[in-house]
Order: C-alpha cells, then structure tokens, then sequence
C-alpha cells in the first residue's frame, strides 16, 4: 500500500529540496498583492499564499528549516542523551542516581509541554526552538541507552577492558556504544519524526522561524486563518508534512523490525 | 460474539444521541439579539478597563459625563459644563438622566466617588494619569459637581470619560467587573462564562448576547448561520468579501480614525538622517497595501488625526509611493547595493499584522533596505518598544480623541528616561525632538480660543510630516455585517456599540 | 508496601523539582507583566504599587519561597492577565479539559479495539495491512493540522459540527477525534500486538481446536487477557494526551487548560504558566504512578516475581 521505496523516495527528494533548494530560481518571499491567495498558475503550481507568495516556493524552502532542524536536533539529542546515558550505566553509583533523578523530572511533563514553555521563554527564532528541542530530546535516548547498557555491563569484553585498566568513556565508547547503537538508531528515526511534527507545532503556535521564512507549521497557521476562502494555503503544506513524517515512520518500522530480526538471528 | 455486541449497540447510541444534541443545538433560534465579538472584554469595570472591547461594552452600561460628537469635539454626555475658571469646571448633571440598574438614583454624590476612586494612587487604575490634573471634586447640590485642577488645561472636560458608578457599591467594595451596575441604557444580566455575556436593554427587556469568537472563519460561520446576528471589525478582507456575496447579510463600512503608523528609533545613528526617514516612506506602497488588505473606507493618513477631526487638516497629504526617489535618497544617505540600510522591525504576533509587516519588508527590500522583521506577544513587544529597543515598529493609537496626545508622543520632555525602567513620564519612544514641534505643542496647550488651537494644531501636523518621526500609513475602517433580520444597527464613528440600543429583529 | 513507599517519595521528588524548575524557567524568562497589566498610560507610582502587591519587588529567594508556599497550600497567586486567583482560572478551564481528555480517549479507545482485534484476526490479510497503514497515518499526522483539516470537511464544508469553540456536544466532536486519533493509532497496535500474543497461548489453541468460533474465541477468551496490559499502557499515554490537548485546545480555541497554557506563556502570565505546567507534570507523574502500581497488580509475572 504505502511501499518503502515511495517512502525513500520522499524522503530522498525531502532532502534534495533541502540541500538544492538554495540553488533553484525560486522565489518563496515575493510578494505579489495582486495574486492573494490565488489558485495555481504557470508561475506557482500551487496556488498563492495570503500575501500573494507562491506556495510551491514555499514550500520548498520550508522542507529546508524542517529537514535542517530535524536532523541536527536528533544529532545533538542523540550524542548527548547516549553518552550520558551510558556513562551514568556504566559508572553507577552518585552519578547514575543524579542522572536518574534528572531523567525522571524531564519524563514528568509532557515532551511537547515542556518544549513549547522553553521555547516560549527563550522567544521566537529557529537557534531558540533547536535548543528547546535539544534540552528536552536527550532524555529518551539517555534513558534507552542506561538501560541498556546496564544489561550489557557484566558481558566479558566489558569487565576485561575495565580489568585492563580502560577508562570509563573509553569503554562506554568503544565497547558499549557499538552494541546498544541498533536500538538507539530505531529511536533515532523515530525522533525525526517527532521532532518534524513538533518543529511544525511550534512554528504553528507562533514560537519558531520568524516571518518571511517558510515553515510548514507556520505556513498551515496562515492558513487556517482563511480556510473559508482558500483552503488550498493550509493543506499544501500540511500534505508535505504527513507525507515525510509518514515516511519515517515506516522507514522506522521496517528498521524495526530488520534489526530485530538480525539481533535475533545473530543470538540464535 | 455475545460480547461484541453490547459495543456496537454503545456506539450507534452513542451517534444517536449526538445527532439529537446536534440537531437539537441548530435548531434552537435564539430569542436573543446575538454579538459576535473577535476579543473577550477584560473588565467591566470602568476604572480598570482598558481593552476596547471593554470600553464599547462599558458605554452601554455605564453612563459618562462628557462624550464627543463626531469630529471628537466634547460635548456634554451625563452632565453638561461651564467653565468658571480655567481651574474650575462646572458640571450640572442631565435632569433627565436614569437611575442606577439597582434603582437608586445617580447623584453628584455618586460623580465625586467614582471619580475619588480613579485618583486613589491605591487603586492602580490605568486612568489615573489622564485625570491627575484634577486637585478636587467638590459636591455642591444634588445636580451639580465642580471639579477642580492643579493646572489649566484646554481639553480638560475630554478627560472626564470614565462611567459613573453607584457610591455606595464602591464604597462597600463591589465587584463591579463580576457584576457592573451603572446608568447606561443596558443592563447586566449574567456573565455565565468567559465568552459568554448577557445584557438586557432595559426599555424593552431585550436580551442581548455577546459570544466571543476569536477565529475570523467561525464568526463568519456563525453569522451566515444565523446563531449570531452581528459582527464588527477584526476580519480579514478576504472575509469581508465573502460575506458580501452572501444575500442573508448586509455589510456595512465606515471611516475608522485609529492612526497606524510606522515609528523610527530616532536614536539609531542611520535614522537621524531625514533622507533615510523619507526613502522609506516614499518606499512603501501604501495605497497598494490599503487597496489590497483593507476594506473600501480605509484612508491614508498623514497625520495622527483625520480630516474630519476637528483639530485635523484636510489639506495634509502624505509623501506618494515612489521606489526611483527612495533609491535616490538612498544613495545620497550613502547606502546602495555594497553597502545596504540594515533595519529591525518589530511588530506583534497577530496574524494580520504579520502579514502587513512582511508586506512592507519585502517593499522595502525592493528599494534595498534589508529589514529583519521581530514578532513577539504584546508584552514583549511592548517592553521592548518602551525601552526603545528597536530601529522600526509598527503600532496604531486606538480611540484617541484629545490633543493631549501630541505632547504625550511628541513633546521632546515625554521622551522615556533611559536607564530609569520604570519612570516612563512620556510616550515620545522614538526619541524625538524638534523645538519647533515643542513650542505649537506649548502654546495650544495655552489657548482656550478653538480658532487659535486649530491653527496651532495644523502648523504642528504639518511640521511633523516634514520632519517624520514616524511614516503616517492609514486610518483603518470600521466593517460590521449583520443579518439581514437586524435593523437599525449603525456603525459609529469610533467603532462604539452605542446603536444596539435602537436595533430591532425581524421575527 | 515499601515498594509504594519508595515510588511515592519519589513522586514528592519530582514534583518538588519539577515546581522549582518551573520556578527557575518563569524567573529568569524576565519581561514586565506589570505593563501588561497597567497598560499605555499608567504612572511610575502607580506601577510600583502594583508590582509591590504581587511579590515583584522581592528578591527571588524570597519569590521562590512564597512560591512553593503557594504550591503547598494551592494558592498560585493572581493571573497577571485575568487578575484573578489563578486557581479560580484552573478550575473554570478544568472541566473542559476533562471533557476533552475522556472523550479522546473514548474516540481512541472505540477506533483502535475493533481495528487492533480485526487486524489480529486476519493477520497478513488486506485488511490488516490497511489497518496498520491507518495506525502509522494516525501517529504521522500532526493534530495541528488533523484539527484544521477536520473543520475545513466537516465545519465549513459539510456544516455538521461548530468550526471552535465548546458549546454543547457537537462541539467536542472534533476535538475528541483530533486528539484521539494519535492515541487511536498507538492502542490499536498495542491491541493487535498483544492479542497476537494471547492468541498463541495453548488454551487459545485448544479452544480453537474445540471447534469454537474464531469470534467467540477473540471475544471470550483471548480480548480478556489481552486487554489487560492495554489498560495498564493507556494510563502511560494519558501523559501524551494531556500533552496533545494543549494544541488540540489552541486549534479549537477549546477552553481548557491546555489553551490557557499557551496563551499564558505568550502573555507571559507567570503564575498561571507555573500552575498549569505544574498541573499538567503533576498529573502526568501521578497517572504513571498509579499506571505503575496497578501494572504491578495486574501483571502475575511481576507479582509472582515480587515475591
């Protein structure tokens, strides 16, 4: 129904706009008051924005911030939350008790709560909205990467490295990481995702990207304003959005599942 | 399957009971007059409100002494005045006037305790500064009451606009937002829920409803399916338009005289220069912007005050939209294509004004001025604005009606002392100052002949477009829409609410 | 018992911590409520006073103080915006927000048990498949847009319900099914997840092996022991729909706590940010707790494991 290879497909030409769009001729901050919220034409394939921009432009350059944004949070949430996590496994102790502790407060809100507060009080601008994203997206890959290292903490490689002498990173670095990456990399995309939906969420309540700059979430908020005579303006941009989340999702499932499979096999 | 079915059972009753609360919600035809407001009133309590929802709704229920006619002269409203001295005020209140909604009749009593409320420093009502020049208020018989001030001023009865409320509920403390009580031509019913108000007129006992509604697209809804009866202002254009296909409803327009404006931070070394200032108001398109975004009765402005208003020039005119000019001026300020005019531009989160402030970004930036545009909620722009921490905002002044407002923004002694964050004594947040400028301002402040002010006051609009603290845009109109059942409602000319007092439905 | 013990100091912890964070994040925000409150035209004196009155002018060790005083005795202080007691505020929005939350999950709960069941019964069919490209649309689709997109169908098209606004049952329909459906989507997969599970146990194959009707089997047998986890596991999104409710709420202009939320922090209403994130975790680390203790109750392998 929904094939993986349409789903890379998306997902590739989300990251072609993004890294080409700067090359194209496209012009997604020209306003032409004459064509307010006009249907397509030659010029705009998709119709025109409430100040008369063409959507299609807009469009383009907004996959840009969405997939710029998305990937360096989950680089950031990554790193940080896996080192963290696994050196507070693997050390034990008053760290790993401090780092539970600070763990269990950010699980106590909601994600997106704490994020739009955050991003609320740092005020409106897209380095603000990466670093709230940031702040709250280690959490859960520090919390996975704990777990699981505490289960692979008394493997042998483990206790001979550190019988050897090796330091605490070094161990977590080489010989931890490696073997809880698999579970980490599903989180990962998963967290594409979400972060996606929420870079969206927040350039819709009004704290991202500033205008003229194209977000897709704010560019369905100028569109719910006029849904009643142009609806077109909210459902380009929002089609976009599911499409690519869509796609990792199920990119995500599959690794899943591939993964599992693997780890599976390779332990039986 | 046994236990399968009681679940589907819930679920068809489930839609069965919503499509009986459904239906049931349509068809109930309200014996109420219906208005949709875009904005919740704050307070109804005339000593705090500040909102303009609030103070429309307030005029219906509250009475006032002095009013103004429609080119914002004064004129006498509860109680007519007579000037004794430039430091004493006479007023003699309407013989004819109502009684307070809880039957007690209005005195001068009443007067001197709503107006000794406002001037408690205790109380922290937003309407004290406008009416601290006032020394005492002096009961003399039931029907009269002087006023007194600690310096002469020729607007003075102007000021004198906030509702008279019952002495004997301020003094025990009422909770006159919960419950107002006043004199005005309707009375509090019930305030059931935030967005909910409900008023009766007291002539007929007509029950008036007033739903809040904030998104534009559901009070348009709402008024072409008849669960509400009128709509004013606060509506995208588009909108607008739509509803004027529809043949259920009626728009109306009306000139509207809130002055927007885009102000410059004078303290900003490139905006010194004049010729920038003039690039940039040659650069934008506002007749194009006014044309496309705004409703037929919306006018460009050139100065703070319309034309009709009386201390206004219907002579004035704005500089017109010529890109080759700014360009030119431009150059001449020393900027060009390597060496770009950098600019912020702060403005508000709400969706129309973003949408405005991107519009005159990208007419800036088409004569070359690279203008970063800021929006944050109301209070941080605001703060900011004060603190004068910005090189352009755009703002408009709402519902000002008396000249005390140029000494208030232009006045080189109004500018807000930097370093001292909460001694603004003035709004001249541009920074702005001209000695030419400070003497009109000074020497209408001085005549009470209306002749000599006017003079006065034309001299200093004239001197302010020459110099341009700020670039005049428009005056935005007033719109409302209502059904076609409704009549009599009129737009006023401030945008008041005052004619829901003649309005009749059709049943 | 010490189990208990032990996960309820841990809640007053964090609840502690998540007062103080929330404390520290409104402190150091900065901005002036007080020309918010006082608007164009007030005095320097007249604005002192006012920032006297509400604790302003203190140092923030003493603000702090009063603040977890405020938090102990419930008293939030006064909304900045609505100048009233912030906890009058919670309680008028509260309903609503509890209206919503029910029905979402009830949209949730009524979407995903037929859809999981089916999709386990028919397993590897069309009609499991289309059922979990549902559930995937259902968590990809952002509520932000699902709201706006039900409204334009069903509001401004169709006419069948209110575009915003809570008036009546009709206006709660969209918004239950624009916060349900995410949920929809998870639980559905949950239900089929587990049920799949179940349906390898060997009592199931012996009733099957009895002749049963797969349906009496699903229903009788195996829906009882797979629902099981699946209630523990719902009380665990109630946190994530408590979260989706603040934009579910700015979409409908809902009157809940979740709009009151965001509109508080784009007003910088301090007090009432503080109470309404405060609420909200507060909620979230009690729903889990009790989530926790019942999974623990529940679950035989963890009691028998616990003994």
């Amino acid at each position: 129904m929904f094939k993986s290879w349409f789903a890379l497909a998306i997902l590739t030409s989300w990251a072609a706009m993004a890294l080409i769009g700067p090359l194209l001729p496209l012009h997604p901050d020209s306003v032409d008051l004459q064509k307010i919220m006009a249907g397509p034409d030659a010029q705009a394939w998709l119709g025109y924005d409430d100040v008369g921009r063409p959507l299609l432009d807009r469009l383009i350059s907004g996959a840009r911030i969405s997939f710029f944004v998305s990937i360096l949070v989950v680089a950031i949430s990554t790193v940080l939350g896996s080192l963290i996590g696994a050196l507070a496994g693997y050390v034990g102790g008053a760290v790993d008790f401090v780092v539970s502790r600070v763990i269990d407060i950010f699980l106590a809100f909601p994600g997106i709560l704490l994020v739009i507060a955050l991003a609320g009080i740092l005020g409106p601008g897209i380095d603000n909205v990466i670093i709230a994203m940031s702040s709250v997206g280690w959490v859960g890959f520090a919390r996975l990467a704990r777990a699981q290292t505490l289960s692979l903490k008394t493997r042998d490689h483990v206790q001979a490295a550190r019988v050897l002498g090796t330091k605490p990173l070094t161990i977590v670095l080489r010989h931890i990481l490696p073997l809880i990456s698999a579970p980490l990399i599903v989180e990962a995309t998963f967290g594409i995702a979400s972060v996606v939906i929420a870079e969206a969420g927040l350039s819709f309540l009004g704290l991202g990207v500033q205008p003229p700059t194209a977000s897709w979430g704010s560019m369905i908020r100028d569109g719910t304003a006029y849904m009643l005579v142009a609806s077109h303006i909210v459902i380009v941009p929002g089609v976009a959005l599911l499409l690519i989340v869509l796609s990792v999702n199920l990119l995500g499932d599959r690794l899943r599942d591939w993964l599992d499979v693997r780890t599976r096999l390779s332990a039986g | 399957m046994s236990n399968r079915r009681p679940v589907g059972r819930g679920v068809l009753s489930l839609l069965c009971l919503a499509a009986v609360l459904f239906t049931g919600c349509t068809r109930t035809q309200p014996a109420a007059i219906r208005f949709g407001l875009a904005y919740v009133p704050q307070k109804l309590d005339p000593r705090f409100s500040t909102d303009a929802t609030s103070s429309r709704l307030i005029r219906l229920l509250y009475r006032q002494l002095v009013d103004f006619d429609r080119r914002q002269r004064p004129v006498a409203a509860l109680a007519s005045w007579a000037r004794l001295s430039p430091l004493h005020y006479r007023f003699r209140l309407d013989p004819s006037r109502a009684r307070f909604h809880d039957g007690r009749p209005l005195t001068a009593e009443d007067v001197k305790a709503t107006y000794d409320s406002v001037l408690d420093p205790k109380l922290a009502s937003p309407h004290r500064s406008s009416v601290a020049l006032i020394r005492e208020v002096r009961v003399i018989d039931q029907d009269t009451v002087d006023f007194m001030l600690s310096k002469p001023d020729p607007a003075f009865p102007g000021y004198l606009v906030i509702g008279i409320m019952p002495k004997h509920l301020l003094e025990r403390g009422h909770d006159f937002s919960a419950a107002p009580v006043g004199s005005g031509p309707f009375r509090f019913h019930s305030w059931p829920q935030q967005g909910l108000l409900r008023l009766t007129r007291i002539k007929d006992r007509q029950l008036f409803e007033f739903v809040h509604i904030t998104n534009a697209n559901t009070r348009v809804l709402k008024l072409l399916r008849g669960e509400v009866d009128i709509i004013q202002n606060n509506l995208p254009y588009e909108l607008t338009r739509y509803l004027e296909s529809k043949k259920h409803v009626k728009v109306m327009h009306r000139n509207g005289s809130n002055f927007t404006y885009l102000s410059f931070n004078l303290r900003y070394e490139p905006l010194q220069d004049r010729r920038v200032r003039l690039a940039i108001a040659h650069a934008i398109d506002r007749a194009q912007i006014v044309r496309h975004m705004f409703g037929r009765k919306t006018r460009l402005a050139a100065a703070i005050f319309t034309p009709d208003h009386w201390a206004g020039d219907p002579q004035l005119r704005s500089y017109a939209y010529d890109p080759v000019k700014a360009r030119a001026l431009l150059r001449q300020a020393g900027y060009g294509p390597q060496r770009p005019l950098r600019l912020v531009y702060k403005t508000t989160n709400v969706p129309f004004r973003v949408r405005i402030a991107t519009i005159i970004q990208y007419q800036l930036k088409q004569v070359g001025i690279q203008v970063s545009l800021r929006t944050y909620e109301w209070t941080t722009f605001y703060s900011d604005i004060k603190k004068g921490n910005f090189h352009l905002y755009s703002l408009s002044w709402v519902a000002v009606k008396s000249p005390d407002i140029f000494r208030y923004v232009y006045h080189s002694a109004s500018i807000p002392q930097t370093g001292r964050q909460h001694a603004s004594v003035g709004a001249n947040r541009n920074a702005y100052r001209d000695t030419l400028v400070d003497r009109y301002i000074e020497q209408a402040e001085q005549t009470y002949d209306p002749a000599q002010r006017v003079r006065y006051y034309r001299l200093l609009h004239k001197r302010l477009l020459e110099t341009l603290p700020v670039v005049p845009l428009w005056y935005e109109e007033h719109m409302a829409a209502v059904r076609r059942r409704v009549r009599g409602y009129r737009i006023a000319y401030d945008g008041n609410y005052d004619s829901l007092a003649a309005v009749t439905v059709r049943r | 018992m010490n189990f208990l013990l032990s996960r309820l100091a841990s809640v007053l912890f964090v609840a502690f911590s998540v007062a103080t964070l929330v404390f520290a994040l409104m402190y150091l925000a900065g901005g002036d409520p007080v020309d918010y409150m006082l608007g164009e035209f007030a005095k320097a004196a007249d604005r002192d006073a006012l920032r006297a009155r509400l604790g302003l002018d203190l140092p923030w060790y003493q603000q702090y103080l009063n603040f977890l005083r405020g938090v102990v005795v419930l008293d939030f202080g006064e909304s900045f915006h609505y100048r009233k007691p912030v906890v009058t505020l919670i309680a008028q929005r509260l309903p609503a927000t509890v209206e919503l939350a029910v029905a979402g999950l009830l949209v949730a709960i009524l979407i995903a048990v037929p859809l999981g069941t089916l999709a386990a019964i028919r397993r590897d069919t069309a009609l499991d498949r289309g059922a979990m490209f549902f559930s995937l649309l259902g968590v990809s689709i952002p509520n932000f847009w699902l709201g706006p997109l039900l409204v334009l169908v069903f509001s401004l098209g169709l006419g069948w319900f209110p575009v915003s606004g809570r008036h009546g049952f009709a206006s709660l329909v969209l918004p239950a099914i624009t916060l349900g459906t995410a949920l929809a989507a998870i639980l559905s997969r949950m239900v089929r997840s587990s049920l799949l599970e179940v349906l390898n146990e060997d009592y199931i194959r012996v009733a099957r092996a009895k002749g049963l009707h797969p349906f009496t089997v699903v229903t009788k047998h195996a829906m009882r022991n797979a629902l099981l986890p699946v209630l523990t596991l719902l009380g665990l999104q109630l946190g994530a729909l408590l979260g989706g409710a603040v934009i579910t709420e700015t979409v409908f202009s809902w009157p809940g706590i979740g709009k009151l939320t965001v509109d508080a922090i784009l007003s910088r209403d301090y007090p009432v940010v503080q109470a309404c994130v405060l609420l909200i975790s507060i909620t979230y680390v009690v729903v889990n707790l009790l989530t926790d203790l019942v999974y623990a109750w529940v679950d035989p392998r963890i009691r028998v494991g616990g003994r």
